[in-house]
């Protein structure tokens, strides 16, 4: 259940080992939740997210438990439900944090990598969210939170397998959301800019870069008042929509 | 039967979820209100005044009543009326009979079902204790039959019933004992007191001679003007007490809701300023001392109903509630509880206090003999849940509690040392309700059965 000031009891975090994710499970923590289930692939990863999740829980009896999901994996969507629906009463706030940024040079290349991205960033992910999402719909409340990415508002040649999948699942999750609106259940698509995280590790910071705490800051508020979509920082949100509207031919000249 | 899913809130429009929403005048058998529902859970729902979600069910079926009192009965002055009667339809009807309810709350828009469930007190219950001490009978739903339940004769159910939250079955009937009056009015007094000692010793002093009595204060206030506050108390009016028009036609009972709240409204529209220049501005109109003025019944008991839907000027992630008691002797508890919401800058509109005459045997009945603070917060303050948290464990201490009408962010174990009779509730409910089907999403969030 919700409290009030829209702290969930239940949380459901898929992608238990991603930076982002596991700073927004740990500010829910931090503000009382206190049942916790993670979903991924690397369970030791997992159980070192689930030890920094308890750590900074403010309320009794804190329990965190990990279980094995892979996005692509034959049918996933339906194991991931009918696990964390034994593990959690209700679900009442589940994050949506997996995704691969790729390696667009050698992806461009490679049809069956081309074919990964996509699915693990939109084609196979979107039966999990919306196989949630009736899950909640049926419990009669919920709080979705999906990661997207700037590179999904203004796809960018530089990287336009990820972005695309990317704007895929930013579009789904927007009219998801909108089709739930009588239903209970909110809908929060996040739209960080670059995020310093294991993810982009191994690029060069790009301007108006944040850090996983903002990002987990700006979701909350953003869950708090329940709005549909939220730019992190904010600032990039009014680049992007310059950006968008900005010719074709121009758009090439900018070096991002 | 034709059920529809519904989104449902409390009056503080925080936790929204949605129901089946059954009428049950639609329900030829009821033995199938409870059976059909598929086990996610069945409650019974008013008018929707309790604050947090007490009436609503996510996922599960919400039963509600219409508000129709064209078969009510009066015998002398006890009333029976269905379950899902208002108050406002009552006073409608009766007032201009010569007839006023024994016990009212702050708006008149409240369910005798509601009254009943959250065994509500009103502006007398220093005098007359709460609303579930004028009822003598109550006729009740369960998923093991229905039941005639009578004070006297079914004490366990009864008191389990009253200040219940609907967890014992759903009240489809109710008598309760009406106040004779002469007049639709009020003899009122109105007492600015500059701060909370000097409110405080007023009200102990005299407030045994006003049947009703209430406080506002300024919570926002700082300094050497905590507790600034307004006190007004009054009594029926008699016959000889007014003239002109009114003397002519002294039981016409008038209540409209002149204005309604706008539909959409910006969070943020009420901030720190605007509610701090809003107090101010109620506590300088207020007079010094005014005696034996005359207002109406609508204006003296439900002067937030004048606007219709003001709840929504909270904007959309809403407001909650706080409303503690604590006993008589911890005013130093009271006084310390205002100083820190007033330290902590709470943006909040006149907080309400008052003092409560002796418990009834309500199980999970709010008020004991001792002081009530009630404030309304909107919601997003950063670190209001920690703050009222560590008000919860003051309260606590010294054996007060906090009102379950009003929930919707307390903790569970918190709850459950404050209503220590909470295992003999359980053991009654179980008796009428075998498989836990009657249960709400305050009865989940708290663990209450
Ligand atoms: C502006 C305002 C002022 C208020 N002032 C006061 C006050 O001064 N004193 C006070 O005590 N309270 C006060 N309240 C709270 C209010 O009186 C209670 O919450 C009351 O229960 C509301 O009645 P309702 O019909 O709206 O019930 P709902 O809010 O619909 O339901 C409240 C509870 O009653 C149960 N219930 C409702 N109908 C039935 C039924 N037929 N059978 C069984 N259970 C039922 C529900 O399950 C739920 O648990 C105030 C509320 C507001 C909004
Ligand atoms: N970092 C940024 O700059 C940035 C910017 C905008 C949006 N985002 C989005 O934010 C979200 C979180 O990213 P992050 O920055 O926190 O990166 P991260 O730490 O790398 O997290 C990504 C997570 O996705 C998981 N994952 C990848 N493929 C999976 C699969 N097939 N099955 C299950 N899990 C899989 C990874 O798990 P493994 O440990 O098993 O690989 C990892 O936990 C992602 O959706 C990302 O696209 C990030």
């Amino acid at each position: 259940m919700f409290d009030a000031m829209h702290t969930p009891d239940n949380v459901l975090l898929v992608g238990g080992s991603s930076d982002i994710g596991v700073e927004i499970a740990k500010s829910l923590a931090r503000r009382g939740t206190t049942r916790f289930v993670l979903a991924g692939r690397d369970l030791e990863a997992m159980q070192r997210s689930a030890n920094a999740i308890s750590s900074v829980a403010t309320g009794e009896g804190v329990s965190v438990s990990v279980i094995f999901y892979d996005v692509v994996a034959e049918k996933s969507y339906q194991a991931l439900l009918e696990v964390a629906s034994t593990e959690l009463e209700t679900i009442d706030y589940a994050i949506f944090a997996t995704g691969a940024l790729g390696d667009q040079d050698e992806d461009e290349n490679s049809p069956a990598s081309t074919l990964e991205i996509l699915e693990i960033n939109f084609s196979k992910l979107a039966p999990a969210i919306l196989n949630v999402a009736n899950h909640m719909s049926k419990q009669g409340f919920g709080q979705i939170v999906v990661l997207s990415s700037v590179a999904g508002i203004r796809v960018r040649r530089s990287n336009f397998i990820y972005g695309s999948a990317k704007a895929g699942l930013d579009g789904f999750a927007m009219a998801l959301g909108e089709s739930l609106i009588d239903k209970g259940v909110k809908v929060t698509v996040v739209r960080p800019g670059f995020v310093k995280t294991k993810m982009t590790s191994h690029l060069k910071a790009a301007p108006l870069s944040t850090t996983p705490e903002e990002v987990a800051k700006a979701t909350l508020a953003a869950t708090d008042h329940q709005n549909a979509s939220v730019y992190v920082p904010s600032a990039i949100g009014l680049v992007i929509g310059v950006y968008r509207h900005l010719p074709r031919a121009l758009a090439r000249k900018i070096p991002f | 039967m034709k059920t529809q899913r519904q989104l449902l809130n409390g009056w503080g429009r925080t936790q929204k979820v949605t129901s089946e929403v059954v009428d049950l005048k639609q329900i030829t058998d009821t033995e199938n209100i409870f059976s059909e529902a598929n086990g996610a859970g069945v409650i019974a729902r008013g008018m929707g005044r309790a604050y947090g979600d007490a009436a609503q069910i996510a996922g599960g079926r919400v039963v509600i009543q219409e508000d129709r009192i064209d078969d009510s009965q009066l015998s002398g002055n006890h009333l029976t009326v269905h379950g899902g009667v208002s108050l406002n339809s009552i006073l409608n009807s009766y007032v201009p009979k010569g007839y006023f309810v024994p016990v009212t709350p702050g708006t008149r828009y409240v369910s005798v079902g509601g009254a009943i469930a959250a065994d509500i007190h009103g502006k007398n219950h220093h005098l007359d204790g709460t609303f579930t001490n004028h009822v003598s009978q109550f006729e009740l739903i369960t998923p093991t039959g229905t039941h005639q339940i009578d004070k006297d004769l079914d004490e366990d159910i009864f008191w389990a019933t009253a200040g219940g939250m609907g967890l014992t079955g759903i009240i489809v009937k109710a008598t309760f004992e009406m106040i004779p009056i002469e007049s639709a009015y009020i003899k009122m007094e109105t007492r600015r007191c500059t701060n909370l000692d000097e409110l405080m010793a007023v009200m102990l002093g005299s407030d045994d001679k006003f049947r009703y009595s209430v406080a506002w204060i300024d919570l926002m206030a700082k300094g050497g003007d905590i507790g600034r506050s307004v006190l007004t108390r009054g009594d029926h009016a008699i016959l000889d007490e007014l003239h002109g028009k009114r003397a002519e036609q002294p039981l016409k009972y008038v209540a409209n809701t002149k204005l309604e709240a706008p539909k959409w409204i910006p969070t943020g529209t009420l901030n720190t300023v605007s509610i701090k220049a809003f107090n101010e501005l109620w506590y300088r109109k207020a007079p010094k001392l005014r005696q034996d003025q005359i207002a109406t019944l609508a204006s003296f008991f439900h002067p937030l109903d004048g606007v219709g839907s003001w709840n929504r000027i909270y904007g959309n992630s809403g407001f909650l509630q706080y409303q503690f008691v604590v006993p008589n002797g911890q005013e130093e508890t009271l006084r310390k509880i205002v100083e820190r919401l007033s330290a902590a800058g709470v943006a909040s509109f006149l907080a309400v206090l008052k003092r409560f005459g002796a418990e009834n045997k309500g199980l999970l009945s709010f008020p004991r003999p001792g002081w009530t603070l009630a404030l309304d917060i909107p919601i997003g303050q950063e670190n209001l849940s920690s703050l009222l948290n560590e008000l919860d464990d003051e309260v606590l201490g010294v054996g007060g509690r906090i009102y379950l009408a009003k929930d919707s962010r307390a903790s569970g174990p918190t709850i459950h040392k404050m209503y220590p009779e909470i295992d003999k509730f359980a053991m009654i409910k179980s008796k009428l309700d075998p498989n836990g089907l009657i249960k709400s999403d305050l009865s989940r969030r708290l663990g209450l059965i």
